[in-house]
């Protein structure tokens, strides 16, 4: 059963708090956290969060079109990490 | 960046049919990006048909390789092209494995490691960098995080480096 409309995003207070506090100051640092369950708001993009993921915080960079997901979908816990051999897979900075 | 560097496109995984076809993993972008290649390992094996397996490999045909045996023989073979074979990247661009193996400093000079894998977890790269201890960080590969990078080492800011 998807949540009710009415009760809102669910996000932890302090993260919002630390967001917030870091946009206004425009540190860039990486902040940790391990709520997994909090729901990416507007007032997030621009940040990096370390999102816990069981074994080490994983940076995500908040982007517009991660609105709406939860943290933890950008952290994967169970990850095949081998053949990082790189191949001829290329990328952009963003 | 040395150009005659092999870079590993994929790997030989087995044989397929009794032809001398070879099932192949991929690790680049895919099979049409690895149609554009038409000759690996030092032009040892010269492909001569490349399709889709619809199940994220390909199956492939070598000149070289004329029945099932040869096939089975290659199991385990990683196929590759010298660096300088992969197109030219656009401005910013950058392969993951130009990354892989650079040392990596931070901003104010401090020597932090070795980047060791570049990941997408859907947030956009992520470097891995392993630190001499083997202690592992993360830094997203953005403009604020990796300012600069070349052939010799990646400069990380050092408001994301871990300790």
């Amino acid at each position: 059963m998807t949540r009710s409309v009415w009760k809102g995003p669910f996000v932890d207070g302090y993260i919002l708090k630390k967001a917030e506090a870091a946009r206004s100051s425009g540190r860039k640092d990486v902040i940790k956290t391990w709520s997994r369950r909090s729901t990416i708001l507007p007032q997030f993009v621009g940040v990096t969060f370390g999102v816990y993921n069981g074994h080490k915080h994983i940076p995500v960079l908040v982007t517009e079109d991660m609105v709406g997901h939860k943290l933890g979908e950008f952290s994967p816990t169970r990850t095949f990490h081998g053949h990082t051999g790189g191949g001829d897979k290329k990328a952009k900075r963003s | 960046m040395a150009q005659d560097r092999p870079v590993t496109l994929a790997a030989i995984t087995g044989a397929h049919g009794v032809t001398g076809e070879v099932r192949l993993k991929l690790f680049g972008e895919g099979v049409a990006a690895l149609r554009r290649y038409r000759a690996f390992n030092d032009s040892s094996l010269s492909l001569e048909k490349l399709k889709d397996d619809g199940k994220g490999g390909a199956i492939a045909r070598f000149a070289e390789v004329a029945d099932r045996n040869a096939a089975e023989a290659l199991r385990g073979t990683a196929l590759t092209v010298p660096r300088s074979a992969l197109p030219p990247l656009g401005e910013g661009e950058y392969y993951h494995a130009d990354l892989i193996g650079l040392p990596a400093i931070s901003t104010t000079g401090e020597p932090l490691g070795t980047v060791v894998a570049v990941e997408n977890f859907g947030a956009g790269d992520v470097l891995e960098i392993e630190r001499e201890s083997g202690r592992r960080f993360m830094v997203p590969m953005t403009t604020g995080a990796v300012p600069e990078w070349n052939e010799e080492r990646v400069v990380v800011d050092a408001a994301f480096v871990e300790a």
